[in-house]
């Protein structure tokens, strides 16, 4: 249980998907400029990750893995090489399905996410958390967790980013620094304090 | 415009699609899988013979040159908690690889074998740590470490993959001034800071790396024990041998 | 159909490699620009890599624009890139092992770079095979600039090196000369990355970023 809770600490602040492995930039850029918004597409990051990590795992431990269709008779068959396409599958299916809940339970969110909704797909966080879980070797559980752990992380870097950029409206950015530029700046300042996380044993 | 949404077509077209990309992809893997295991072997090659020191650390010779240097000096065993080496397939049994000295046979006597190397295979931070630790033939000094795979931070965990990390393993011992056995540890800061007769059994840190070197310490001392059969036996052999030298004085 | 001229071709490669930079102008394929730039070897593989995915996702895609059914138009253009990615992992696996270990996952995430399945729909459905290969290229090329570049700052301040090789001269170490550490890790990405665009944006005829 100890070594479930570290990993998700570790997965959240210490190797954080988005300050630590850039994973997720795309959209970091562009929706963290409302606090709301920002909070509104964190969670349903969390949620997607928390499902297609096990989703993942089991479709690879069951079908993919190198002996793993041993059950149905086939040992020696390695079929890992078709985990980017059939993970990307699942990713846009229960994105997809996602889209349909929020549409129908929240239209206020999904018109403020609009485009940025179905770019869930294609973000990088979402396939190379599932990369990452296949390459380390996580059980099932420790699938759940770590896609639950890089989802928080990423909505804590991204709700941290909205807040600060909000709080950043009144600065003074010079002309070619403002925008993108001025947003990498912030995030190299917020990759160093997470860093300050690895210093700490639980 | 209606003709190519049309559903007959959708199906057709998916399906067509799904047939030449699985050919396109399952050509590509099979055909290059030969080649992609060779490299994963000559990766496990050259660095064991990295971690013998018969190859520098970093440098990558040719695939000829590293075949023919493991087969020459390599030789992969399985040993049992006692340290013989055992013929029949065994559960319980631990990968070993001997370091031929040059030129010699194949027996397993201390002149023809100038050290073992012990495979560590232990937890990181994130994934597995696999590398191997190298040791000469008195049972307690390292004489080489390398790391061949792993899932750590880059530039912070994944600096156990350096040169400068691993050669800092080579002349330290397992055994500390009371010939007890303690392994090494990986030291928080350099290992110069601590007690001069402490040095020896530590490797210098890395910084903002902690935890990932006191999972790897941790996962030497346990392999470490493991295979204190084999380090003992080498220790006796090595006694053996000085007692019956006549320049022993 | 009339015969491109050189200098329409010379318009889209500019386009994809100057003034429409795709990391530094479209902002798309940051994840990848940060996580491969620590050394310029991955650097260099990783552009070529998706240099070539593009290109040719771009190629079969504008061939099949006129029958690609619209209700399945990104899984198809999703199922056509993951195709290429594999391939070029499996090729780099075989022929670049050492490098491929370092690239660990990122080969992979070429399938989500924004890139290409941006050029893959703001060009290659609108535009014929051959314009939409070079436009692959010249966003390829463009993304390859920057990522050398990066890379090479990372390497050199990082690591004092040069496609590894050693170009500090031991002698300013022993004067006190250290490696900056911070180049080598994450925060040091970002801070090259924003500085760069500020360059960039400070420079003359280049269009400027949108605020």
């Amino acid at each position: 249980m100890g070594d479930l809770f570290s990993l998700f600490i570790n997965s959240v602040f210490i190797g954080n998907i988005l300050l630590a492995y850039f994973l997720g930039m795309c959209s970091f850029i562009a929706v963290s400029k409302n606090v709301d918004t920002a909070a509104g597409l964190g969670f349903a990051v969390i949620f997607v990750l928390a499902v297609t990590s096990p989703v993942n795992w089991v479709i690879y431990h069951g079908f993919l893995a190198p002996g793993a269709l041993s059950w149905l008779g086939f040992p020696d068959l390695d079929l890992s090489f078709l985990k980017f396409i059939t993970f990307i599958a699942v990713i846009a299916a229960l994105v997809q399905a996602v889209e349909m809940v929020i549409d129908r339970y929240s239209p206020n969110l999904y018109a403020t996410l609009g485009v940025f909704l179905p770019l869930i797909a294609v973000n990088c966080a979402i396939l190379g958390t599932s990369l990452f879980m296949v390459e380390r070797n996580y059980t099932f559980i420790e699938s759940i967790v770590f896609g639950a752990g890089s989802g928080t992380g990423w909505m804590l870097a991204i709700v941290t980013m909205a807040a600060i950029r909000k709080k950043a409206r009144y600065s003074d950015v010079p002309e070619g620094l403002q925008g993108f530029g001025f947003t990498m700046i912030i995030a190299g300042l917020m990759a160093m304090t997470f860093m300050m996380f690895s210093g700490i044993t639980l | 415009m209606s003709e190519k949404n049309s559903k007959a077509h959708v199906i057709l077209f998916a399906l067509i699609l799904s047939v030449l990309c699985s050919l396109l992809i399952t050509a590509a893997a099979t055909g290059l899988k030969a080649r992609q295991q060779e490299n994963m072997a000559l990766d496990k090659k050259v660095n064991l013979l990295r971690a013998a020191g018969l190859v520098e650390a970093g440098k990558k010779p040719g695939k000829e040159t590293i075949n023919a240097l493991y087969d020459q000096r390599i030789e992969e065993v399985v040993v049992d908690r006692q340290g013989k080496v055992i013929e029949t397939p065994d559960p319980d049994g631990m990968h070993l690889y001997f370091v031929h000295t040059k030129g010699a046979g194949d027996s397993h006597d201390l002149k023809n074998i100038s050290g073992y190397i012990v495979p560590i295979n232990t937890r990181g931070l994130w994934g597995k740590i696999h590398g191997y630790l190298a040791f000469e033939n008195d049972g307690e000094t390292v004489s080489g470490f390398s790391v061949f795979s792993h899932s750590e931070t880059p530039g912070l965990g994944g600096e156990i993959e350096s040169a400068w990390f691993e050669k800092n393993f080579k002349g330290k011992k397992i055994l500390n001034s009371q010939d007890k056995f303690v392994s090494i540890g990986i030291a928080k800061g350099k290992a110069a800071d601590l007690p001069k007769d402490k040095q020896k059994n530590y490797v210098d840190g890395i910084s903002g790396a902690t935890l990932t070197g006191r999972y790897l310490s941790e996962g030497i001392k346990n392999t470490l024990m493991k295979y204190e059969g084999v380090s003992v036996t080498f220790r006796q052999k090595q006694l053996k041998a000085k007692d019956a030298s006549p320049s022993h004085d | 159909m009339n015969a491109k001229s050189k200098s329409d071709y010379q318009d889209i490669l500019i386009k994809g490699l100057w003034s429409q930079n795709p990391v530094a102008y479209q902002v798309l394929g940051i994840c990848s620009a940060l996580a491969v730039t620590v050394k310029m070897s991955t650097a260099v593989v990783m552009a070529l890599a998706l240099t070539a995915v593009t290109a040719c996702s771009s190629l079969v895609i504008s061939s099949m624009r006129k029958i690609i059914p619209s209700n399945i138009r990104i899984i198809v253009e999703l199922a056509i890139i993951s195709t290429l990615v594999i391939v070029t992992d499996q090729v780099l696996k075989a022929y670049f092992y050492d490098i491929s270990k370092q690239l660990s996952i990122f080969v992979g995430l070429i399938i989500t770079n924004c890139i290409v399945l941006g050029r893959a729909e703001a060009f290659a459905l609108a535009n014929d095979p051959i314009d939409s290969f070079v436009d692959g290229i010249a966003n390829g090329l463009g993304y390859g600039l920057i990522l050398v570049v990066v890379a090479f700052i990372r390497e050199l301040l990082g690591s004092g090196s040069f496609l590894g090789f050693q170009v500090v001269p031991g002698v300013l170490y022993d004067l006190g000369f250290q490696n900056m550490g911070l180049m080598v890790l994450a925060p040091g990405a970002f801070f090259v990355i924003g500085l760069l665009v500020w360059l960039k944006n400070s420079l003359p005829g280049i269009s400027s970023q949108q605020k």
